[in-house]
């Protein structure tokens, strides 16, 4: 019976030191005199180094977290620059006729004059541009002649100016009397934080 | 040094505008480019899913067609809504609509009182005043008091003729033009040599003037028109700011 009782010590070496398992049903109580608690020989310093072994845990948890929060935030991903893949599928190539020459011919000339069209129409407003600023430059040395305290209230700056707005034009005038039809707008725009 | 009083009159006058309510029409090479540009992004796009729905739902048509018995995929009795179907209610839709018309008919009767005419470009007030002994179709203008900048002049200009309920915003506190002309031999003195008209600009906030009676003769003309009404000079220094 002894010998069984070694084996069994044995296998449950991880205890501090060799006590005899309590719990063991083939050893009955009267054979080993033991103490009721299992001793331990310094009962307050592990618990200093509990507490020490816990606080180096926290602080290395708190290091490794700051080097994570200090590392530079992902990248937003732009979606407008991400073609989805079912768009480069094959099916979905459009299949036109070939650009005859004389289209080839007709769109190169087209873009020449409107390149000239453009050039006349921006110049135009340049030139407009200036004779309105030189007509003001005018309107004010007159005004300087005339008296000088009119002149500089005139060219104060006017705070009440900015900001500006307007709507814009639009096609047709805006119809009188008319009831938009109803529609919820549903907004699906992945907002990503960072 | 005491200022000597100078022997010009000021008067500030306001050149208030109606801004345009709808697009001005396309010029023809703006046409052109247009259809072009739509062309070259048709040819460089694919197809949408509307478009492939529409092609897969015409091939299965067809071979319907074409054979003699009915597809087993289709479930008899289930009405599908084709793609077409939906451009047709869509088109019928669009039809139904009818938008206001860019020319109005003010614009038909050539009413030139009111701010619904020419709608695509900007409308200016003209009022005819009394300057000497003729009546002319200027700008409105009043002279200015002491004590006050010339903005404030231009702005009681067109509250005298407007109403005080007007809205406008002026464009800034400096004018934008002058208008300098001496007065005939025979009222002219020493102390009374001429007199300078200095312009500001305000654009039309609000269009409602049920509440406003007009104090005299009044015009809304675009810049094409105002050759009609004003005199050469006076017109050249004014279309110096008119932006068109």
């Amino acid at each position: 019976a002894s010998r069984t009782l070694w084996s069994f010590s044995s296998c449950s070496s991880w205890l501090p030191q060799r006590v005899p398992l309590r719990g063991s049903h083939w050893q009955s109580s009267l054979l080993t005199p033991r103490t009721s608690l299992p001793v331990r020989a310094q009962p307050k310093k592990k618990k200093k180094v509990d507490v020490r072994r816990e606080q180096a845990q926290k602080d290395r948890m708190k290091k490794k977290l700051k080097k994570l929060e200090k590392a530079p935030p992902e990248l937003i991903p732009i979606e407008d620059f991400v073609t989805p893949l079912k768009y480069s599928d094959s099916n979905r190539v459009r299949s036109l006729p070939a650009l005859s020459p004389e289209e080839t011919e007709r769109r190169v000339l087209l873009l020449k004059k409107w390149s000239l069209f453009k050039q006349k129409q921006d110049e135009a407003e340049k030139k407009a541009i200036q004779i309105l600023v030189e007509s003001q430059q005018e309107a004010l040395k007159e005004l300087r002649l005339e008296s000088e305290e009119l002149y500089q209230a005139a060219i104060l700056r006017d705070e009440g100016l900015f900001p500006f707005e307007r709507d814009g034009p639009t096609y047709t005038p805006p119809l009188s009397g008319y009831d938009p039809p109803e529609g919820k707008c549903v907004d699906i725009t992945k907002v990503y934080t960072q | 040094a005491a200022a000597s009083r100078r022997p010009w009159r000021l008067f500030g006058a306001m050149c208030l505008l109606r801004l345009p309510r709808i697009t001005q029409p396309l010029e023809k090479e703006e046409e052109e480019m247009a259809a072009l540009m739509e062309q070259i992004e048709l040819e460089k796009s694919c197809y949408s899913d509307h478009e492939i729905r529409k092609m897969e739902e015409e091939e299965r048509l067809k071979r319907r067609k074409e054979s003699l018995y009915d597809d087993d995929d289709e479930a008899p009795g289930k009405t599908v809504i084709m793609a077409q179907d939906l451009e047709d209610k869509w088109e019928q839709k669009f039809l139904r609509f009818q938008a206001a018309p860019r020319i109005t008919d003010a614009d038909k009767n050539n009413n030139r009182t009111s701010l619904n005419r020419k709608l695509d470009s900007n409308l200016m007030l003209l009022v005819k005043q009394k300057i000497g002994n003729q009546e002319l179709w200027l700008l409105p203008q009043v002279e200015w008091q002491p004590g006050e900048t010339l903005r404030s002049t231009a702005e009681r200009a067109m509250a005298t003729f407007l109403g005080d309920h007007i809205q406008a915003k002026v464009l800034g506190n400096a004018p934008y033009g002058i208008y300098k002309y001496k007065f005939p031999r025979a009222i002219r003195t020493e102390d009374n040599v001429g007199a300078k008209v200095f312009f500001f600009k305000a654009f039309l906030q609000s269009s409602d003037f049920s509440q406003t009676e007009p104090k005299a003769d009044y015009l809304w003309v675009t810049k094409n028109e105002l050759g009609d009404y004003l005199k050469s000079e006076y017109l050249k220094k004014v279309n110096r700011f008119l932006l068109d």
